[in-house]
């Protein structure tokens, strides 16, 4: 009995809890909320410092002048004589997009062609490769940008005087060649040509057995284009049958007219609030919920559920805490946003709606060739697609800057393939070219892409730089903007959003073409 | 066990939404009591100016000092006032940091030698006369069109003699205080001869004409909404440098650039190649620019040194016609108003917080408005007979308070 006693008692002292301030699992704890607490109170006195900072000054920050008007007139962009200073910034940001999205793909493939022409046995070619890279990359890229501007304005030439539509005009404004845009059909031609997909499908399904069964070529690529073509073709002329998606979808009218036309557009302006708010909630518990299922599920071993650490348990509170925020965004600090999610969506639908319809005309594209209507001054044709020189030595200054670099990171992502690689292509009889394609090349994008993105992130950050030659990016215009209201700190915000949207953009495809490169191990 | 942990979890989770919540309420707290502060600042603002006007006792800068510490216990909002006026900070630094452009043509630009020559910046030199008795006592830092007012708002220049324009929502909403016009311009535009043009111009005959100008100025801002009054069309094209704008101009990619009359005067007298000749339109300027001295907001005693210089030079060259040749004559045995200024009596002065013989520096080492415009604006051809700058006795606008 006393043997008994003795035993249960060191058990029950082996498990005694240890007291609270010497717990690790406590003690973890403490001191994450500790750091969590230091460090948003660290932000709140930062915020709130240079909040009445400003205020002192009389420079409290506000967004209100996004609504205000522009007063000032982009150089060019989607819309010259912008209606609000919001609507102005938004001109600017998709002229930066523009730039930079062409920059992207015209500064990959020159770069990808110089970094081969550099390790190119030719020696012409070769030399020629390392001149430009060498010259460009240690040139600074705002000189390079000047210099395009003051060659491309000083050596083009005056556009002779006189009147008349031409099918290309170089000057020292710019170039401008035909322009194609889509006519009032567009979007009737594509519904027409979405409904060759049932076709293809088929198509593709009935090829792909007959090449399984029966060996040979396989014809479905052919038989997906001359599908394709057929729609098109046939849709060119045919497209208005199409008009009746306009009464599916609703009308671009105000919101009460919308509910009485019907269509989708008006279904959705006839939704609730209520009932949106409910979605909404219902939509991030659920997505919480799932994360959790989902989570759990992946750390079940065939033993069992595996022992959770804190750190798993903080995952499942966290999913749970956010989906409990978003409820209250939803319900008590925004409820205008399921309103916004209802007008919005009912406007989408109403603008496709607009896009239909019998009374529409059926061609789906045009063009038009640039036309010069004043001699003295429209030095370039205003009606053909145009490149100024503003927005030309911005690109050529910023593409062949990049490119330098990129032909490195190629040139390095391919002598990072072993040589035995090339050795072994040649073995199997495989060109030079053809070993290049379909061994080298494979192998050194995987090397080549983390650097390339990094590049891409450059040449985006790199298009602040069009203020010096007068371009109306997101960045000149909104220096524009508080130069007039004085919200600089408002409109830092802005550029600093954007071009965090940018970059994050770019990481992210970055970053899933680098997962699709990568070597699958099994 | 496990439950115990969840349970213990569960309460940390707890504690974590009661503190969001509690900051939450704060902030909103917080930001209630900002806004009283902001009236209150505005308070202690207007006793300010009211005691500067009664204030007739020496110890000028004593006064505002407790005035400060006085609102300093009713507020933290006050911190930068409280600091101590901006003169104090300069004559503990002994230099001016004086805001400029360094490219505008007689107004302030930087030579090749590295000085920097013109009316703002020889203004510079006579407020660095007046508080430091020394006129080469100025350190000129360069700003762009976009930089300038944040230059003054985080207190990087003292005072910014960068032909900026006053107008009402740079002084109100942005945040600082314009000081007497030191010159009132006016937009123009200028374009070549050979494009058709002639002095007469209509600003309607630049219809879809590619026209440059700087970035973050009142220029585009008025030439944007002239375009759309007059239902014509540009290409506005606008740069951070006004030297790209003239390289422009004289390549033929821009057809016209707009900006000051006077910048367009500078610029041509400079720069117009001998194979193109410019002209400057219409003959009525498109706009008012008056350009001034600006200096950071509710700092009243920083702000009557700057305005004062400036109206010492007026008075003298206008009234009396006291220059840097004759001003020890006229501190002997001027009018009683000329002694006042330039120190004979003391009391004017020193109760700003300068020294006595603050504007005879001022006159002696830079000279009166009359010498400083002659000297940067006639070369380039601008005169003030008959324009808006003549005195006011001789129909101008230069009228300056009187100094009593």
């Amino acid at each position: 009995m006393a043997v008994i006693d003795t035993t249960q008692s060191v058990l029950a002292s082996s498990q005694q809890r240890p007291p609270i301030w010497r717990n690790s699992g406590v003690l973890k704890w403490v001191a994450q909320i500790v750091v969590l607490l230091l460090v948003l109170g660290a932000f709140w006195f930062l915020g709130s410092t240079a909040i009445d900072g400003l205020a002192a000054k009389n420079l409290t920050p506000s967004y209100e002048f996004i609504d205000g008007p522009a007063n000032i007139q982009p150089s060019e962009g989607i819309d010259t004589a912008p209606s609000s200073a919001g609507r102005l910034l938004w001109v600017g940001m998709v002229t930066t997009l523009q730039v930079a999205i062409v920059g992207v793909i015209l500064s990959t493939i020159l770069g990808v062609l110089v970094g081969l022409a550099r390790l190119s046995n030719n020696w012409l070619a070769n030399r020629a490769a390392s001149f430009f890279i060498e010259t460009l990359r240690n040139i600074p890229v705002l000189v390079q940008i000047f210099l395009w501007f003051y060659v491309m304005s000083n050596t083009l030439p005056d556009l002779e005087a006189g009147e008349g539509r031409r099918f290309f005009i170089l000057s020292q404004k710019g170039v401008s060649i035909p322009r194609i845009f889509y006519d009032d059909g567009f979007y009737q031609w594509l519904a027409f040509i979405a409904l060759g997909i049932v076709p293809i499908v088929l198509a593709r399904r009935y090829f792909n057995a007959r090449q399984a069964a029966q060996g040979g070529q396989n014809l479905a690529g052919p038989a997906t284009l001359a599908i394709l073509a057929v729609f098109a073709i046939v849709g060119w002329f045919a497209n208005s049958v199409m008009s009746f998606l306009g009464g599916i979808f609703g009308s671009n009218e105000t919101a009460v007219d919308r509910v009485n036309e019907g269509g989708i557009a008006g279904a959705w302006q006839s939704i609730p609030q209520s009932l949106m708010q409910l979605l909404l909630t219902l939509a991030v518990f659920g997505l919480a919920i799932g994360f959790i299922i989902r989570f759990l599920n992946s750390r079940r071993t065939p033993a069992g559920l595996a022992k959770l650490t804190d750190d798993d348990y903080f995952r499942m509170i966290f999913a749970v805490v956010a989906a409990a925020f978003m409820t209250l965004v939803f319900w008590v600090l925004w409820p205008g946003l399921s309103s916004w999610i209802i007008n919005s969506g009912s406007d989408f639908w109403g603008w496709l709606g607009d896009k239909f319809g019998d009374d529409r005309g059926t061609r789906p594209l045009d063009g038009m060739l640039p036309t010069v209507s004043d001699g003295r001054f429209a030095n370039y044709g205003p009606t053909g697609a145009t490149l100024t020189v503003f927005r030309a030595a911005l690109l050529v200054g910023l593409v062949l800057y990049t490119a330098s670099f990129i032909a490195e990171i190629v040139r390095g992502g391919i002598l990072a393939v072993a040589k035995g690689q090339t050795e072994a292509a040649a073995a199997l009889g495989l060109s030079r070219s053809q070993a290049l394609r379909k061994v080298i090349l494979p192998q050194a994008f995987r090397v080549i892409m983390p650097p390339l993105g990094n590049q891409y992130l450059n040449i985006t950050k790199n298009t602040s730089l069009a203020i010096a030659v007068g371009l109306s990016d997101v960045v000149q215009v909104g220096q524009s903007v508080f130069n007039k209201n004085g919200q600089s700190l408002a409109v830092f915000t802005i550029w600093m959003a954007f071009f965090l949207a940018c970059s994050l953009t770019i990481s992210v495809i970055v970053n899933f073409i680098n997962g699709r490169l990568e070597i699958v191990e099994r | 066990m496990k439950n115990t942990k969840l349970f213990r979890l569960l309460a940390v989770l707890f504690a974590v939404t009661l503190f969001a919540a509690a900051c939450g309420s704060s902030e909103t707290a917080d930001d209630s009591a900002s806004g009283d502060d902001g009236a209150a600042t505005d308070d202690s603002g207007s006793d300010d100016s009211g005691s500067d006007d009664s204030g007739s006792d020496d110890s000028g800068s004593d006064d505002s000092g407790s005035d400060d510490s006085g609102s300093d216990d009713s507020d933290t909002e006050t911190v930068d006032v409280a600091q101590g006026s901006i003169l104090a900070q300069v004559q503990d630094r002994g230099t001016l940091r004086c805001g400029v452009s360094g490219a505008a043509v007689a107004f302030s630009f930087t030579q090749a030698d590295g000085s920097v020559t013109g009316i703002d910046a020889d203004y510079c030199r006579a407020v660095a006369a007046a508080v430091l008795g020394d006129a080469d006592a100025v350190e000129f830092i360069a700003l762009t069109a976009a930089e300038r007012f944040d230059a003054i708002n985080t207190g990087n220049v003292d005072v910014l003699m960068r032909n900026s324009t006053w107008t009402q929502s740079r002084d109100t909403a942005v945040g600082m205080d314009f000081g007497p016009t030191t010159y009132f311009d006016g937009q123009q535009l200028m374009a070549r001869a050979s494009d058709g043009f002639s002095a007469t111009s209509d600003v309607s005959e630049i219809d879809s004409a590619v026209v440059c100008t700087n970035a973050g100025t009142t220029t585009e801002t008025n030439i944007s909404e002239l375009a759309d009054t007059l239902g014509i069309g540009i290409t506005l094209n606008t740069f951070e440098d006004f030297n790209i704008v003239t390289d422009g101009f004289i390549a033929g990619t821009c057809d016209v650039i707009t900006t000051d009359g006077s910048a367009l005067v500078g610029r041509k007298a400079e720069q117009q190649p001998d194979d193109q000749e410019w002209v400057i339109f219409p003959p009525t300027p498109i706009s008012k620019e008056p350009l001034g001295p600006v200096y950071a907001q509710n700092d009243s005693q920083w702000a009557d040194v700057v305005n004062w210089t400036v109206y010492a030079t007026v008075i003298l060259a206008d009234e009396y016609g006291v220059g840097s040749a004759d001003v020890d004559d006229a501190l002997a045995n001027g009018a009683p108003e000329v002694i006042r200024i330039l120190g004979g009596e003391g009391e004017i002065q020193t109760a700003m917080g300068l020294s006595a013989d603050a504007f005879y520096n001022v006159i002696s080492q830079v000279g009166n408005y009359q010498e400083i415009f002659d000297r940067n604006l006639n070369p380039v051809g601008l005169s003030r007979d008959g324009s808006a700058n003549a005195s006011w006795l001789e129909g101008g606008l230069m009228y300056a308070p009187p100094a009593r």
